[in-house]
């Protein structure tokens, strides 16, 4: 896997001939700020998760998608055809975005039916109840959005977005404010719409819920694509990389010492009263300190991860592209 | 559009918003109320009705009402983010930005025309007004929607529409299109005040506009065409991020 120039395709039931998303050597700068540097990617059929930390660049990245957003370099096609200045893309495109205001004087149904007569279905109240049903909303469909929920509002949007039953599904940060019954419930409906053969692309700033619904992954670090490719391989990635732990031990110089000679140890710091160990082989080291620390009958008071953060996380697999 | 247009009606009428319109075109009413009560023997009832109706009307609530409206019929979406259930649609920008400046103008020239019809007849008591008060609502109307496609370009061009809008009103329109011939040419308020005196039968001294219909009309609409033009180029290229989001 390579940080550019990745030709990432999405698991999914069918395979089209032409990407359904694809960005050419895309790069989009605010004045110094340079947002999306340089990404070149294409979008199949299923789920994909844009993973990054917040201010990455996801948003503009997802933008860029959606036609709002011009690319300063380079070319974002959405189905064959540039996607910026071209509102006939919505006819197949869904957008649902992070933002959280609706239109709180409307009821769900009437902002879904409305949805649906922009799009200019020939039966628009059928197409809204589908929508509803396929987010299981009816049974608040008639009170007004500014009575939902942060998961029912967003559920309603996600009815709006797909009521015209896009090929190509975009959600900015779908998760945000749901309750974990709520995630569930969008995670199954993600699923079902991305074995149905859309394309669906979500960000997310947290693993857990891309290891949920992705089986491809897109991650974006500090505006450029640190990795893309399939989920697994790339938690193995993050979970393989250099890892620093900190120590306490009854006794941390003999704990050091005994570390030293063990092969996934890939250097030990002994200062004051603090111990630190760098290891190249997370698997193997963490199931050797228990057994060297038993063998030179020290007690382990703490093992504690000093570089966990997302951010450290991301960086690393930047630094390796 | 339909659908845009009933969403851009329950959105500019929302209560505040209301409230606030109801009460502005209340202050002419309630000017020609003192006058009525005053009743002044030395001023020509004639004359006094017209400045009030060009100065206080066409001057002042017209082009603020239509700063309020105009700025929110696409703005306030914008702000809030619910632009992008529009816009995410199939739907020609051309087509939006005419509903909105339809829904617009008709909430602009409603209200102040309605609030020149009742100043203007409280005033005048119901004497013939040689069609001052016709004139005037014309006139209004005419204004309501040059003032309305200006102000709805604003909203695109900045996030501070409101504020940048009122400096256009009070600098502009309230001081220096009055001060020179030159100037006059480009002031919403003088187009206005043409039309109104074409339709009226009153004297050149009633409402004082320096221009004739025939260069008011024409000046009003290139102005009200141009300003749709760059509105519809500004959205068919918007960007919902604003300049420095990530």
């Amino acid at each position: 896997m390579t940080a550019t120039d990745v030709e990432h395709r999405a698991a999914g039931p069918a395979t089209v001939a032409e990407p359904a998303v694809e960005l050419r050597a895309v790069s989009r700068w605010y004045g110094n700020v340079v947002a999306v540097n340089d990404i070149s990617l294409s979008l199949g059929p299923g789920v994909t998760g844009l993973l990054g930390p917040n201010g990455a660049g996801k948003s503009t990245l997802l933008h860029m998608m959606a036609g709002f957003l011009e690319p300063s370099a380079g070319e974002v096609r959405v189905l064959g055809a540039s996607a910026w200045r071209r509102p006939a893309m919505y006819d197949h495109v869904g957008l649902v975005p992070e933002r959280e205001a609706v239109y709180s004087f409307l009821t769900g149904r009437r902002f879904v039916e409305a949805a649906a007569r922009l799009h200019r279905l020939p039966d628009a109240k059928a197409a809204a109840a589908r929508a509803i049903a396929t987010v299981e909303l009816e049974g608040a469909q008639d009170r007004a959005l500014g009575t939902y929920s942060k998961g029912m509002r967003q559920r309603a949007k996600v009815a709006a977005a797909l009521v015209h039953e896009p090929a190509v599904l975009l959600l900015d940060e779908p998760f945000n404010g749901m309750d974990p019954k709520q995630r569930l419930q969008m995670v199954d409906l993600l699923r079902r719409m991305g074995a149905e053969g859309r394309t669906i692309l979500f960000s997310s700033h947290i693993l857990e819920e891309v290891e949920r619904l992705a089986e491809s992954v897109l991650v974006i670090v500090s505006g450029r694509l640190a990795a893309s490719g399939n989920f697994r391989e790339i938690r193995r990635l993050m979970t393989d990389r250099p890892h620093t732990f900190t120590v306490h031990s009854s006794d941390d110089r003999r704990l050091a010492a005994a570390l030293i000679g063990e092969p996934s140890t890939a250097g030990v710091e002994l200062e004051h009263d603090r111990l630190s160990v760098r290891t190249a082989d997370f698997g193997a080291f963490t199931r050797a300190l228990p057994r060297l620390a038993r063998a030179a009958g020290v007690r382990l008071d703490e093992v504690r991860p000093t570089d966990e953060s997302l951010e450290s996380v991301f960086s690393y697999l930047v630094r390796r592209s | 559009m339909r659908v845009i247009a009933e969403i851009t009606l329950r959105q500019l009428l929302s209560r505040r918003r209301t409230l606030l319109l109801v009460v502005l075109c209340l202050v002419p009413v309630a000017v020609a109320f003192a006058f009525r009560l005053a009743d002044p023997v030395d001023v020509d009832p004639l004359e006094w009705t017209g400045g009030l109706l060009a100065n206080l009307g066409l001057g002042v609530l017209l082009p603020v009402v239509a700063l309020l409206v105009g700025t929110a019929a696409l703005g306030a979406e914008i702000e809030d983010g619910t632009a992008v259930y529009i816009l995410a649609r199939p739907i020609p920008r051309r087509e939006v930005i005419l509903t909105k400046l339809g829904v617009g103008t008709a909430i602009t020239a409603l209200v102040t025309c309605a609030s020149a019809l009742a100043a203007g007849t409280l005033a005048l008591r119901g004497a013939d007004d040689d069609g001052l008060v016709l004139g005037v609502v014309v006139g209004t109307a005419f204004g309501a929607l040059v003032y309305t496609a200006i102000f709805l370009l604003l909203s695109l061009l900045t996030r501070r529409a409101l504020i940048y809008g009122l400096f256009y009103v009070l600098i502009w329109e309230g001081l220096l299109a009055g001060l020179f011939a030159g100037t006059r040419v480009l002031s919403v308020k003088q187009y206005a005040l043409g039309v109104a005196e074409a339709v009226a039968d009153v004297g050149p001294d009633v409402l004082e506009a320096p221009l004739e219909a025939s260069s008011a009309v024409p000046l009003g609409l290139v102005v009200a065409a141009a300003a749709v033009a760059l509105a519809v180029r500004r959205l068919q290229g918007f960007n919902l991020l604003g300049d420095a989001a990530t």
